[in-house]
């Protein structure tokens, strides 16, 4: 069994870590309850802080650029070398192997079993701090979400959720990258779900035993909010 | 396929790529070097490098760890070029202003002024954690550390931003 001391310095690093140990301690421990609580909830509103609307960040960069000589010069290497330096070497990446959305999905929930350990649901700022920079939110009512996270994932930074929900328990991925015509079926080592084409990139719901997987995948989809 | 056809892909999807990365890749450089000037140079000449050495990347699947890889060596030779030192957090605050507002959210501007305060080496690794989706043992990789030291200054870097921000109402380790 791990001390106070021991879980403020695991969680005040890792604020969602989450793992046996932990969840003992918490268990019976209201004020180390409290202290993951308000670092989850910090964490939200680092991640929503540190999230700077990129237009703002380049039109402010762009008019200090039209004062530097040095800047247009780059700017016109880089035009000139994106022709030149495109043409090499790029037939490496169509070359190489790319697993298909499902199988990332899968490898990616099969891979991060701590995250459903917790029971706990995270306050709304943790939640809103993973999805805003998706310019996303999740409608209350679904269900406890009770693990949000930025993962990497096929190369990008992607919200992962955990949603407890009346029909069971859901990992939610937002594919915002991941343009998608159609839906996906998912029934891989022992999850199930469906990626649904989403109006930015895809989604994907996985679960175990879900015995509805279309309704539950639908009903997530419907939750998301995309006008943040 | 033919080979027009397949370089044409590639083109679109690396293009691509570096489009969808590009948002995360400038808010990291602007945190790393709280400059947008710097930040919007520094990820150009990056893009341009990753460009020229397209043949190093095997694997897509890492290209975001490859490109936030090249941003930082670009970010030293620029703090090594223009030897940039911070002497007045004041005056790099008031700079930034514009850049670090939050309409109708005044917790959030506090927060973005504590981040922007915080040291260097307590800024960097919560920002590849948090903005960037980052494992300690990533950040410890990327910064050439080992994972405990990384956790340490996890710990302290929010250890500082709740005393920032007057959230340390109970003693922390």
């Amino acid at each position: 069994m791990i001390d106070c001391l021991e879980l403020r310095r695991r969680v005040g690093a890792e604020p969602f870590t989450a793992d046996a140990d932990l969840e003992a301690h918490l268990v019976d421990c209201a004020a180390c309850t409290r202290y993951r609580d308000e670092l989850r909830a910090m964490d939200g509103m680092i991640a929503r802080a540190l999230a700077i609307d990129v237009a703002r960040l380049r039109r402010s960069a762009a008019s200090g650029a039209a004062e530097s000589p040095q800047s247009r010069r780059r700017l016109v290497a880089i035009a000139a070398s994106l022709v030149a330096g495109l043409a090499v070497g790029l037939v490496l990446l169509t070359a190489a192997p790319r697993a298909s959305i499902a199988r990332e999905v899968v490898d990616h929930v099969v891979h991060e079993p701590a995250t459903m350990a917790s029971t706990v649901p995270l306050s709304p700022a943790a939640l809103a701090g993973v999805l805003a920079p998706e310019g996303a939110r999740l409608r209350p009512g679904i269900g406890d979400v009770t693990f949000a996270a930025r993962c990497v994932h096929d190369g990008h930074v992607v919200p992962h959720l955990v949603v407890r929900m009346p029909e069971g328990a859901v990992t939610v991925l937002v594919l915002t990258h991941r343009d998608l015509g159609k839906p996906l079926r998912i029934e891989d080592q022992g999850l199930i779900g469906r990626v649904l084409p989403a109006p930015r990139g895809s989604i994907a719901i996985v679960g175990q035993d879900l015995a509805d997987p279309d309704a539950v995948a639908r009903k997530v989809f419907e939750a998301v909010d995309w006008g943040v | 396929m033919n080979r027009d056809d397949t370089g044409t892909d590639a083109r679109r999807r690396f293009g691509s790529l570096c489009e969808s990365l590009r948002p995360d890749l400038l808010r990291f450089a602007f945190w790393l070097g709280r400059d947008r000037q710097l930040a919007e140079d520094v990820v150009q000449e990056a893009m341009l490098r990753a460009w020229k050495s397209l043949d190093s990347l095997t694997d897509q699947g890492k290209a975001k760890s490859w490109l936030l890889t090249i941003v930082r060596r670009e970010f030293a030779r620029s703090f090594e070029r223009k030897r940039l030192e911070v002497t007045d957090l004041d005056a790099l605050v008031a700079a930034e202003a514009n850049v670090l507002a939050a309409e109708d959210d005044d917790g959030l501007a506090e927060m973005r002024e504590a981040l922007f305060r915080l040291e260097d080496e307590y800024r960097e690794p919560l920002v590849l954690q948090v903005l960037m989706g980052y494992t300690t043992q990533e950040i410890a990789d990327a910064m050439g550390m080992q994972q405990g030291a990384v956790l340490t200054r996890l710990f302290r870097a929010r250890a500082r931003l709740r005393r920032e921000l007057g959230l340390a109402g109970e003693s922390a380790p």
